[in-house]
């Protein structure tokens, strides 16, 4: 039974990386499965895992190659980054061709990114549709920074119990239990870093400290087997 | 997702469903895995499949309860995170009951940390980000009770007993953890999600949460084909099927029941396709 303070401290960095990285995520729930509010129709946590546990299926591909810990975690930031693009992508075309209409942000007048003018393109009695360019750039970082934490809290465990199965699914774990304390601060929908919730931020990173480093704990402890 | 919970009366009191959830939960998983050593046989594993609908009802009727609050979140995130908190700590529990050569405590030390861990989570949801929902800390406390007794009792009816070494060897180097961790999620989440709004009634969710609760048992069932044989796997699975019939049949009359009204409308018109 090892307890070393820095795998500790690798799977608090990792915890937070997830708390943040999910405020980066557009987030719609269930009225943008509707079209009606920007970002992706699903709630954060299906987002979140769906991303991470990819993230975690890079990292481990990496993993069985190299012990470089950098090519690791950005190899899992990488998977993570691929999987929301994707979904973000695909989302934007079924708005787009499917139901008829424009990407376009409520929460801000002009898209940080491309300048281009908002209210024009809102339809009425919605808070936005689509996922428009600062919500993509947004959820790239998002995934990047998910997937990043994720792979870092694998790649902790792995070092500390050996066995891949059970960090796999203790990284799940961690994942998850982050995910949802940053999921409740942004009370189920955001947009992205130019959505005015994402200045609940830190509080997101006191919660999510707190419960990495007691899962941290725990998690050290526990052995590999044989 | 933002949910416009609404939970109907509650006719049996949560604190009751957590007392057989928790009881009935740990002395199933006791009584599956000595009686499976003691007659060195798989049988029994059923047993542990049993204690896990008890643990999974008292999980969804904890989801009922908070999110009647509206956490804002959707329902399935609460149930996610009983489960990721039950995997975390219910291995730790069987790990370090192994290490201190006590193994024999490691579900009720799995237990006991999950729950208070739960607990500690909701602190941190109702203290740093003040999401003030007056049941959370007592909530939370009984999912991670909730989420580590399905953890540990789909283990047991896929390992046939609880020791750590054989759960790792039996269900997480081989993979079944995934489908544990899944079908049992779904089990505490999907009843409540399925039935939540203005009509929601007790009754309807808890024979819901039975159902779904006796998929997870056979999806586990189905998993010890491979470890424990075939005719321990096709008696768990025989006895899931037949409490998920029973349930499900007794389901759709309380949904006959609380519907306005279920109208037969027969095949669509020739050319209606």
């Amino acid at each position: 039974m090892t307890f070393d303070p820095i795998v500790i401290l690798e799977i608090v960095i990792g915890g937070l990386f997830v708390g943040v990285g999910v405020h980066f995520v557009p987030v719609g729930g269930a009225p943008a499965a509707m079209a009606q509010a920007t970002g992706v129709g699903t709630g954060t946590v299906q987002l979140a895992a769906g991303s991470g546990l990819t993230g975690l299926l890079s990292a481990g591909l990496m993993m069985s190659v190299t012990d470089n810990m950098l090519l690791i975690v950005i190899s899992g930031a990488v998977g993570a980054m691929i999987m929301i693009d994707a979904t973000m992508i695909v989302g934007n075309w079924v708005y787009i061709y499917g139901v008829g209409v424009p990407p376009v942000s409520a929460k801000t007048d002009y898209d940080p990114i491309t300048k281009d003018p908002q209210p024009p393109y809102i339809s009425a009695g919605t808070v936005g549709h689509g996922i428009p360019t600062v919500s993509f750039v947004s959820g790239t970082i998002g995934g990047f920074l998910g997937g990043a934490g994720g792979s870092l809290i694998y790649y902790a465990l792995m070092n500390v119990n050996g066995n891949p199965g059970l960090s796999g699914f203790f990284a799940i774990g961690i994942f998850v239990v982050n995910a949802v304390l940053a999921s409740y601060n942004i009370q189920g929908t955001i947009e992205g870093f130019h959505d005015p919730k994402f200045k609940r931020v830190p509080k997101a990173v006191q919660a999510c400290a707190a419960a990495s480093l007691i899962v941290g704990i725990i998690a050290v402890l526990i052995t590999g087997g044989a | 997702m933002s949910v416009a919970a609404g939970g109907g009366e509650s006719k049996i009191d949560l604190k009751q469903l957590t007392i057989y959830g928790v009881g009935g939960g740990i002395l199933s998983i006791y009584l599956a895995s000595i009686l499976n050593g003691a007659l060195d046989t798989g049988y029994f594993a059923f047993l542990a499949g049993l204690g896990v609908i008890a643990a999974i009802l008292m999980g969804s009727e904890a989801v009922r309860t908070v999110c009647a609050y509206g956490i804002g979140t959707g329902v399935p995130s609460i149930g996610l995170m009983a489960m990721g908190m039950g995997l975390v700590v219910a291995l730790f529990g069987l790990s370090i009951a192994t290490s201190i050569g006590f193994g024999i405590a490691g579900p009720i030390i799995g237990v006991i940390l999950a729950m208070a861990f739960g607990y500690l989570i909701g602190l941190i949801a109702n203290k740093v980000i003040k999401m003030n929902i007056p049941v959370m800390e007592e909530t939370l406390m009984i999912l991670g009770g909730a989420g580590a007794i399905t953890l540990i009792g789909l283990s047991v009816v896929i390992a046939g007993g609880f020791d750590y070494q054989l759960i790792l060897d039996t269900v997480i180097n081989t993979g079944y953890i995934a489908v544990i961790f899944i079908a049992g999620t779904l089990a505490i989440l999907h009843p409540f999600n399925a039935n939540l709004g203005p009509d929601e009634t007790q009754d309807r969710t808890l024979v819901h949460t039975i159902s779904t609760a006796a998929l997870a048992m056979f999806a586990a069932g189905l998993a010890s084909l491979a470890t424990l044989g075939s005719a321990a796997g096709v008696l768990t699975m025989l006895i899931a099927a037949i409490i998920w019939i029973w349930s499900f049949m007794w389901y759709f009359k309380l949904v006959k029941r609380d519907a306005s009204g279920v109208p037969g409308t027969g095949l669509l018109p020739p050319g209606g396709m």
